[in-house]
C-alpha cells in the first residue's frame, strides 16, 4: 500500500511539474496583465511601472527561475488583482469547493447505490422509473436552468430557501441539490447496470434458494461485486466537482475555486491560475490514490 | 403511507428551517455583480470599488452634484480659488476626523496625492493626471495650494477623483481603509461580504442607513430575486429582462456610450464617403426596444448629454441605405477598395445582447455592400485591437466599444479617443488635436464652446466614428427605501443618499 502511494506520488510530482511549466509559459503567451489590471486609458508609463512592480518586465526565463525559487518555499507569489498571496486566495476558495464536492458526492453515492440497486432488483418498478426520470433530467437539463428554476420555485415562489449565498447550512441546500442531479443521473445508471449483471450470478441464486431476504441479498451479498465500475465513474464525477462548479458558483454566489479560476484566467492573474491548478491537481491525485485503495478493499484479487 | 409521512416531515422541516432575514430597519443589503478584489481608496475610480467606498468610507476634496444642478460642490474642501499661474488654493474643512481618530489636515491631502503618484503602488486615479505635474504648498493646516504644470483649469473637478487617506497610510494597497467618510469598514470576508457601519463621529449630517452589507452575485436574475425576496435592498445592476416591476425597478442613463471606433489609417476607412456610408447604413431606431432597452438614446458624441459642452444641435445620422450605397459607389469610382474585408470586433458580455447587436450591425453593413464580418473576442483580445499600438497588418476593423464618462467634463474622454496621440484614437487631424488642447486648457463658457465646436467638427465634418447609443441601466430598489438611481450609480452608491420610507 505504501509502495503504491509512493509510486503514485513520484509519477504525480513529475506530472505536476510538467503541468506547471506548461501553464507558466503558455499563460504568459496569452496577454499582458498590465493592460487588464490598469484602466483602458492608462499611460504607457503606468503600464511599465506595473510590470516592473510585479517583475513582468524581466525575461520570461528569469521570471520562471524566480518563480521556482519561491515555489521551493511553497510561495506561489502574489495575486495581481487582489494584492494577497495567491495560495491564500486559492485555499480560501478551496475551503468552499471541497466540502461542496464531498457533500454532493456522498449524497450521490448513497442515493445512487440505494436507488440503483432497488431499480436493478425490480426492473420496470417504481424505483426503476424514478431513477430513469432523474437520470433523464440530469442528462438533458442544463445546470444553470435547473438552478434558476429552483430559485424561482423554492425561494421566490415558496419562500422556503434563500436564493443564494453561503451564510447558513440552509444556504447549501439549493447548490448541493442542483449539483447532485447530473452525477446522480449517471452513477445511478452505472449502479443499476452493474447490479443487474451481479444479480444474475449463480451465487446470488444459491443465496436466494437458501432463503436470504431481499435487502440483505442486494446490499450485503451482491453490492460489493457491483461496485468496481461504480467507483471508477464516481471518481470521474468527483474530479469534475473538485475542479469547481462554475455555473453553480456563479448563480448561487458560492465563493469556490471554479469561478476564481475563470476570473483569474480572464484577468491573466498568472500566480492564482498556477496555484489553483496545482491545488486542484493535488486534490485529484489524493482522490485517485483513495480510489485505488478502495479497489483493493472491494476486490481481494487486486493487490498492490 | 410511510412515503406520505416522509414527505410531510420534509415539508414541515423545510418550513421551520426557512431562513430569517431579520435585520435592523435601518440596515441594508446591497447586491453587486462582482466581488471587489481590493478595498483600496486610491482605486475608488474603478467602478466596482468606487460603488462601495467612494464618499462612504473615503471622501474627496470636491464632488460633482449629479442629483441637482449645483455643479461642483465642496466635500472635504470648503472653498477653492484660482490664484493664477496654475495654482489653486483649497480651504479645507475643519474638525474632520478620520475613522482611526486622527485629525484631517493639509498634510493628509499632500500625502494622498503623493501616494497616488508613487511608483511603489499602482493607483488608478493617477491616469487622470497623466501629463500634469502637481506640487503642494501647505499654507496652514487647513489651507493648501496646489500648483499644476501645465496649468490645469479643471483642477477642482479633478479633485473629485482622488480620495483622501491619512498621512500614515503606507505606499502599498491597504486592506483596512481609513477615511473621513460617514462609514467604516467593519468586515470583509473574501468571497462573501463586505460590511460598512455608520460612524457616529462623522463631521457631516449622519446618514439614515446604519449598516450596509454588500454581497456579490454574478447572475442578474439572482440579484433581482434577492431584492424581491427581501434578502437584499438594492441591486444596482439588473438586466432589462428582470426589470419588470414598476414599483421597484428603475431605468437610468448609465453614462455609457456605445460606438464603433474607426481606424482611418486602413483602407477603405480613410475615405469620408465610406465613413458616412457606415453611419447611414445602420438603422439605429431598430435596436431600441428590441435588442436594447427602451430609454436608450441616440448618441451624437462620445459623452452623455449631461456633460459640459454637449452640443444639442447635432442630429444623429439618418438611416438611408440608398444614400449609403450611392456614397460607396462614388468612392469605388474614385478607386477606393470598398470590398476590402471589414472585421467588426466586439467583446463578449460588454453590454447586454452585444453579440446580437454585432450581428445586426454586420447584417446592415452587408446590405449596403460592405464586406463585413463579426468577431466576438474576450476582454484581453479586445484590448489589443482597441488600444495602441494596433496590431501590424490588420484588416479594416470596426471596434464595438462602450465608453463611460459620468464625470461631467469631456476632458476625460476626448484626448484618449480622438487626439492623434490618444490611446484609442483612430484619427490624426491637426484641427481636432488643436481643439482638444485648447478646450482642455480653457475655463468657463469658452471651455464649453470649444468642446461644443469639437463635437460638431468630429460628428459632421470628420465623421470620426459611428456613434450609436447612450445606454441605460436598470436597478431594483426595495420598496422600503427612498432612493432613485442616477447617472452616477454606475460609479458610486452614496449610502448617505439612501432614505427609508
Amino acid at each position: 500500500m505504501i509502495k503504491l502511494i509512493g509510486q503514485r506520488a513520484i509519477a504525480s510530482i513529475f506530472s505536476l511539474l510538467v503541468l506547471m511549466v506548461l501553464v507558466f509559459f503558455l499563460s504568459r503567451l496569452t496577454g499582458d496583465p498590465a493592460v487588464l489590471f490598469l484602466p483602458i486609458d492608462a499611460t504607457e508609463q503606468m503600464k511599465e511601472e506595473f510590470r516592473r512592480l510585479h517583475g513582468l518586465d524581466r525575461p520570461v526565463l528569469e521570471q520562471f527561475w524566480f518563480y521556482l525559487q519561491d515555489l521551493a518555499y511553497l510561495d506561489f507569489g502574489e495575486s495581481l488583482r487582489k494584492a494577497r498571496p495567491a495560495l491564500e486566495v486559492v485555499l480560501e476558495a478551496y475551503a468552499w469547493t471541497l466540502p461542496l464536492a464531498l457533500i454532493t458526492m456522498a449524497l450521490v453515492m448513497v442515493a445512487a447505490i440505494v436507488l440503483g440497486s432497488l431499480a436493478a432488483f425490480k426492473t420496470g418498478g417504481f424505483f426503476d422509473r424514478l431513477v430513469s426520470i432523474i437520470s433523464l433530467i440530469g442528462a438533458s437539463a442544463p445546470d444553470f436552468w435547473i438552478a434558476i428554476v429552483a430559485i424561482v420555485i423554492f425561494s421566490i415562489g415558496l419562500g422556503w430557501l434563500p436564493t443564494s449565498g453561503v451564510g447558513t447550512p440552509v444556504h447549501w441546500i439549493l447548490p448541493v441539490a442542483v449539483l447532485f442531479i447530473r452525477p446522480f443521473g449517471l452513477v445511478v445508471q452505472v449502479v443499476r447496470g452493474s447490479m443487474l449483471a451481479a444479480l444474475q450470478a449463480p451465487y446470488v441464486k444459491t443465496a436466494r434458494a437458501k432463503g436470504v431476504k431481499n435487502l440483505p441479498l442486494i446490499f450485503v451479498h451482491t453490492l460489493r461485486n457491483g461496485m468496481l465500475p461504480v467507483i471508477t465513474v464516481m471518481g470521474d464525477q468527483a474530479a469534475a466537482l473538485l475542479n469547481g462548479a462554475v455555473i453553480v458558483e456563479t448563480i448561487f454566489g458560492f465563493p469556490g475555486i471554479g469561478k476564481l479560476m475563470i476570473d483569474s484566467i480572464l484577468q491573466r492573474d498568472f500566480n492564482v491560475v498556477l496555484a489553483a491548478i496545482m491545488v486542484t491537481a493535488l486534490a485529484i491525485f489524493i482522490m485517485n490514490v483513495l480510489i485505488d485503495i478502495a479497489y483493493g478493499l472491494l476486490d481481494p484479487r487486486i493487490r498492490y | 403511507m410511510q412515503f406520505k409521512a416522509i414527505l410531510l416531515g420534509a415539508l414541515l422541516a423545510s418550513t421551520f428551517s426557512a431562513p430569517v432575514y431579520a435585520q435592523a430597519n435601518t440596515d441594508i443589503t446591497v447586491v453587486l455583480s462582482e466581488e471587489l478584489d481590493l478595498v483600496e481608496p486610491c482605486m475608488a475610480t474603478r467602478s466596482n470599488i468606487g460603488r462601495v467606498i467612494m464618499q462612504n468610507i473615503s471622501e474627496t476634496l470636491t464632488e460633482l452634484d449629479v442629483r441637482g444642478d449645483k455643479g461642483l460642490m465642496g466635500r472635504l474642501a470648503e472653498s477653492w480659488e484660482d490664484l493664477g499661474d496654475g495654482t489653486w488654493q483649497f480651504k479645507l474643512r475643519q474638525n474632520v476626523k478620520f475613522s482611526d481618530g486622527t485629525d484631517f489636515d493639509a498634510n493628509d491631502v499632500k500625502h494622498s496625492f503623493e501616494r497616488v503618484f508613487s511608483d511603489q503602488i499602482t493607483c488608478e486615479s493617477k491616469r487622470y493626471f497623466a501629463d500634469t505635474e502637481l506640487s503642494f504648498d501647505i499654507v496652514d493646516p487647513h489651507t493648501i495650494n496646489i500648483k499644476a504644470e501645465p496649468a490645469q483649469p479643471i483642477l477642482p473637478l479633478l479633485m473629485t477623483l482622488v480620495t483622501i487617506v491619512p498621512e500614515e497610510t503606507p505606499f502599498e494597497f491597504v486592506r483596512n481603509p481609513v477615511g473621513t467618510g460617514p462609514y467604516v469598514l467593519a468586515d470583509w470576508t473574501a468571497g462573501q461580504q463586505i460590511v460598512l457601519e455608520r460612524r457616529d463621529d462623522y463631521w457631516g449630517e449622519l446618514p439614515a442607513v446604519t449598516k450596509a452589507t454588500y454581497v456579490f452575485r454574478s447572475d442578474p436574475a439572482v440579484r433581482a430575486a434577492m431584492v424581491e425576496t427581501g434578502e437584499a435592498d438594492i441591486a444596482p445592476q439588473i438586466t432589462e429582462v428582470e426589470a419588470t416591476n414598476p414599483a421597484t425597478d428603475f431605468t437610468y442613463p448609465n453614462a455609457e456610450t456605445v460606438y464603433l471606433r474607426i481606424d482611418q489609417s486602413i483602407e477603405p476607412m480613410g475615405d469620408i464617403r465610406v465613413r458616412k456610408a457606415l453611419n447611414a447604413a445602420i438603422d439605429r431606431e431598430a435596436f431600441i426596444g428590441t435588442l436594447l432597452s427602451e430609454g436608450t438614446q441616440f448618441a451624437t458624441a462620445i459623452v452623455p448629454p449631461t456633460t459640459l459642452g454637449w452640443n444639442p444641435d447635432l442630429v444623429p445620422p439618418a438611416y438611408d441605405p440608398e444614400q449609403a450605397k450611392a456614397w460607396l459607389a462614388e468612392a469605388e469610382a474614385d478607386g477606393v477598395n470598398i470590398k476590402a474585408p471589414i472585421e467588426v470586433i466586439a467583446r463578449t458580455e460588454n453590454f447586454p445582447h452585444v453579440a446580437e447587436v454585432g450581428e445586426a450591425i454586420v447584417q446592415m453593413l452587408s446590405e449596403v455592400g460592405f464586406n463585413a464580418s463579426l468577431r466576438m473576442v474576450e476582454v484581453a483580445e479586445h484590448e489589443q485591437y482597441y488600444s495602441k499600438p494596433y496590431p501590424e497588418g490588420r484588416p479594416a476593423q470596426l471596434i464595438v466599444a462602450q465608453h463611460d464618462n459620468a464625470r461631467g467634463d469631456p476632458v476625460f474622454s476626448m484626448y484618449f479617443k480622438y487626439h492623434s496621440q490618444g490611446t484609442q484614437s483612430g484619427l490624426s487631424d491637426p484641427k481636432v488635436d488643436d481643439l482638444i488642447e485648447r478646450a482642455s486648457a480653457a475655463t468657463g463658457e469658452e471651455r464649453a464652446a470649444l468642446w461644443s465646436e469639437l463635437f460638431a467638427y468630429l460628428h459632421d465634418e470628420v465623421v470620426a466614428d459611428v456613434l450609436l447609443f447612450h445606454m441605460v441601466g436598470h436597478s431594483r430598489v426595495s420598496e422600503r427605501l427612498d432612493f432613485t438611481p442616477t447617472i452616477a450609480t454606475n460609479q458610486e452608491l452614496q449610502l448617505s443618499q439612501i432614505g427609508f420610507k
